[in-house]
């Protein structure tokens, strides 16, 4: 085959020049653009609405596979806008551009004692603008919310290439729509995040972090209830299954006078547990470790306390795959499945009709090879809103076409 | 008017909501023709009392049809016209509303009718150990759907987040009369955050009439500690130091000489006579909350605090709260007439920004009072006046609209949680470009295509505000030069 680039992609490096990178040899139907401010972005969008290409937004590159989504003609790469734009720290607040590696944001705010209070997904590789398209979030949410909580503000480029200013840089503030929320989820469908406003919360200072050991889940929900219902300064709580262990993990952040490890312990005695301590970073390695490429990854959602009689269920249900999760006592999961594709399919099926679970929904972030099921079930009444969204926003489906409609 | 209501429609109205749920005798209208914001009144058409889900749904497909605007309205206590009937609009109210579904303790959730009272949520929970956190100074009065409409916060949404933070799942009828659930009684619902959009949203994207809100554990202890200064700088700068020390009170209320002594004539908190007040209340575990509260204390005392008390026991608490809560109906105490402001500014800028205030309002002849949530910088400036006084009106008016654009200036917003609504409407452009607010648009668009929902509301419109004189967006060169576009 000769090597003869398709039309548009002279034309695009005659109208944005240096922003654009052929993507390889192997691929000669895209390109890759690298802008470096947000204008840039608007010009590449602008490029895009005029000849109809298809554009995907990229920041880390690790969550690409959450939803369906086609091959696209532009990678948006967003990399090179990795600045911490401004940390006012006494004001609590910050923004910074939307390349920026989430480590690095939040190393810039800890030389003030402060933080984005939110762990998401490979914190390392991951950036500010990708884990606001995909709503990541974590364990601390247990105790700050998730990121509609925390994104103040916004700088977007529409798919036409209009630049927005969304929101603000003050914490309250009902000034019209919301757009940061509508934003924060979307998938790179609505628009390109290019530069986030956040507000800020002080860094933990005596985060205590505990396990429990069980030999069943089931074990678990009746502590889970009561520490939720106590008044325990709770930064983490969460539960983590696999084949060779079930347990509970409790971060606790309370000044130390205030005892709150020997409540936490008398609790966990009066179920006959034994709490013992444990490291911080166990949520990440737990997690990140249900990402190994031929595994499927689903995102569940159940009511708090059925979060142990979901996992009871889950491992009941199907004893050919192989299950492991780590779920939040708010009622978030995480499940890694991995063996035959058609028998995980049936059993996402069948976890999407099931009734027991009240306000169920089960997402597929991550498809193991030749699984086949929509990523998402999006809820029948708002489709219509949704779509109508879509297409206020993006008329043309140029933007991440694929990943939430067909 | 009546001719748009015909005697078929009326009819039509009155089989879906019963004799009881219809008014179009004038008298009666005349309760509808404004919310809290009395500057400004227009009469409705008719007024509807829907009972149920189904005949909210039944209203608006009539609407639809007919294409005839319609507001709801909750407790009508809304600061910024959001409530104010369009010109030939039906009014909906969701009065009648005013169930508690079912409470849900071990899941943390409550589920209410939008015509439930703030504070009776709490009170449905609180036996059981739990409140709900969001309380406008109108809790007594206002309702869930206000809140929701308007994303009400309150004194506690410093440490508690907005109504938007503790909503779950919302069941809204759409303009066009479909039904849709926004949310879950789960978290993370898939696709677009379709409740988070419509929070704050001000009536014009839809009727919410069932909403889950999530419900917070009461902390083990609640410590609120009042510190006289003898000016607002030093008290503002104390807010600033608990911040920086990592502390995050429940609430931080600030209130100056003249609203102090205008909530003491209402009912007597019994508070310092000061030129600046400092209220800070802090919750959660008792030990903690009496270590923070001794730095706290070291910190005002720093700042030349010359006296702090604390208020620890549930009764001298709730009189302290009543004092900051009733602020601003005390205005009325202070003079005639007034208008509450609600600017956002960066917390740091407190102190210049307040200047700059008292040298308008002195520029202007006009008196205003002070009462803000200092902790995430809500200015709540009272402009007093008189309307007796020909031209006042118009000049306090002017001053409070001016006092926003000093906040937008600071680098903050028009509106922190009392909405844009009718007021502030015009005041949209100090803070948004055309391209944002159009980008707001193509949101109203996908759900409203009709503009039948709270028209008028949120945005600035040619006939109501002229040509647009002002703008934070300035075009980049790349859209001078034509390489890219704004639309």
């Amino acid at each position: 085959m000769p090597l003869c680039p398709t039309a548009w992609i002279s034309e695009a490096a005659d109208e944005l020049g240096e922003i654009i990178s052929p993507l390889g040899p192997e691929n000669q139907e895209a390109i890759v653009a690298s802008p470096s401010d947000t204008a840039q972005v608007a010009a590449v969008l602008s490029f895009a609405k005029k000849r109809k290409l298809t554009v995907n937004p990229a920041g880390g590159g690790t969550k690409q596979q959450w939803g369906r989504g086609g091959v696209p003609q532009i990678y948006l790469s967003l990399a090179r806008l990795n600045r911490v734009i401004e940390h006012p720290w006494q004001d609590l607040t910050c923004s910074v551009q939307a390349g920026c590696i989430w480590t690095n944001l939040q190393r810039v705010l800890a030389i003030q004692g402060q933080f984005v209070a939110l762990d998401p997904l490979f914190p390392k590789r991951a950036t500010v603008g990708g884990i606001l398209a995909a709503n990541d979030s974590g364990t601390l949410r247990h105790r700050y919310g998730s990121l509609r909580d925390l994104v103040i503000g916004m700088t977007l480029v529409l798919a036409d290439g209009t630049i927005v200013k969304a929101g603000g840089k003050v914490v309250k503030n009902v000034a019209g729509y919301d757009l940061p929320k509508l934003l924060t989820g979307s998938l790179g469908t609505l628009a390109v995040i290019t530069q986030a406003n956040f507000r800020l919360h002080s860094l933990p200072r005596y985060t205590q972090v505990f396990m429990v050991a069980a030999p069943h889940v089931l074990r678990f929900q009746a502590l889970l209830n009561e520490i939720r219902a106590s008044h325990l300064i709770t930064q983490a709580l969460y539960v983590s299954v696999s084949e060779q262990q079930t347990q509970l993990t409790i971060a606790l952040d309370a000044h130390p006078e205030a005892h709150q490890d020997a409540i936490l312990r008398d609790m966990i005695q009066r179920e006959g547990l034994v709490l013992e301590e444990a490291s911080a970073d166990g949520w990440a390695v737990l997690r990140e470790a249900l990402f190994v490429p031929e595994a499927t990854v689903l995102r569940i959602s159940t009511l708090p306390i059925q979060v142990c009689q979901f996992l009871d269920y889950l491992q009941r249900t199907n004893q050919r795959i192989d299950i492991r999760s780590v779920s939040l006592a708010i009622g978030l999961h995480w499940v890694a499945m991995r063996g035959s594709a058609e028998k995980i399919r049936e059993l996402v099926c069948e976890l999407r009709s099931n009734r027991d679970y009240r306000g169920l929904t089960v997402s597929v972030l991550q498809a193991g090879s030749g699984v086949e099921i929509e990523a998402f079930d999006l809820p029948d009444s708002t489709l219509d809103v949704m779509r109508a969204i879509k297409a206020q926003f993006d008329a043309d489906n140029i933007l991440n076409p694929g990943k939430y409609f067909s | 008017m009546a001719s748009l209501l015909t005697l078929a429609l009326i009819s039509e109205l009155r089989g879906i909501v019963g004799e009881r749920g219809l008014i179009t005798a004038a008298n009666q209208l005349q309760t509808y023709e404004c919310d809290g914001l009395t500057a400004f009144r227009i009469p409705p058409l008719a007024v509807l009392l829907p009972e149920s889900t189904k005949q909210v749904q039944g209203i608006l497909r009539i609407c639809d049809r007919e294409r005839i605007p319609f507001v709801g309205r909750g407790a009508g206590t809304g600061l910024s016209g959001g409530a104010l009937p369009s010109e030939n609009s039906l009014v909906i109210s969701l009065a009648r509303m005013n169930r508690i579904l079912n409470i849900d303790i071990p899941n943390q959730q409550i589920t209410v009718q939008p015509g439930v009272i703030n504070a009776n949520v709490t009170a449905a929970v609180s036996p059981q150990g739990y409140f709900y956190a969001p309380d406008p100074s109108s809790q007594t009065v206002c309702s869930i759907g206000g809140n929701i409409a308007e994303n009400a916060g309150g004194a506690h949404c410093l440490k508690y987040g907005f109504t938007v933070t503790h909503i779950l799942e919302l069941t809204v009828v759409l303009p066009n009369g479909d039904i849709a659930t926004f949310g879950s009684k789960t978290l993370d619902t898939p696709g677009y955050d379709l409740s988070g959009v419509f929070v704050g949203s001000e009536g014009t994207l839809g009727i919410a009439t069932e909403a889950t809100l999530r419900i917070v554990r009461k902390p083990e202890t609640i410590q609120v500690i009042l510190a006289a200064f003898d000016t607002i700088s030093s008290a503002a700068q104390s807010v600033s130091d608990v911040i920086a020390s990592g502390l995050l009170p429940a609430a931080m209320e600030i209130m100056d000489r003249l609203s102090i002594e205008a909530a003491e004539i209402s009912v007597h908190p019994n508070y310092p006579s000061c030129e600046a007040l400092l209220l800070i209340e802090l919750d959660g575990p008792e030990v903690e909350v009496n270590l923070q509260m001794t730095s706290v204390i070291e910190i005002c005392k720093k700042n030349a605090a010359w006296e702090t008390r604390l208020a620890v026991d549930e009764k001298a608490r709730f009189l302290v709260w009543k004092g900051r809560k009733a602020a601003f109906a005390a205005a009325g105490r202070l003079s005639p007439n007034y208008i509450v402001q609600d600017g956002v500014i960066p917390r740091t800028s407190l102190p210049t920004v307040l200047q700059q205030l008292n040298a308008m309002a002195a520029k202007e002849g006009l008196r205003v009072t002070n009462v803000f949530h200092a902790g995430d910088g809500n200015l709540h400036p009272i402009v007093l006046y008189d309307r007796d006084n020909p031209g006042e009106e118009e000049r306090a008016i002017d001053l409070s609209l001016r006092i926003l654009e000093v906040c937008v200036q600071a680098g903050g917003s028009i509106t922190g949680e009392h909405g844009v609504g009718r007021e502030k409407q015009c005041s949209m452009s100090y803070m948004f470009a055309d391209p944002d607010l159009e980008t707001m648009q193509r949101v109203r668009r996908a759900f409203d295509p009709l503009n039948l929902a709270n028209p008028e509301k949120i945005f600035p419109t040619p006939r109501l505000c002229g040509e647009r004189s002002r703008g934070a967006y300035a075009p980049h060169p790349i859209e001078t030069s034509g390489i890219a576009e704004v639309f």
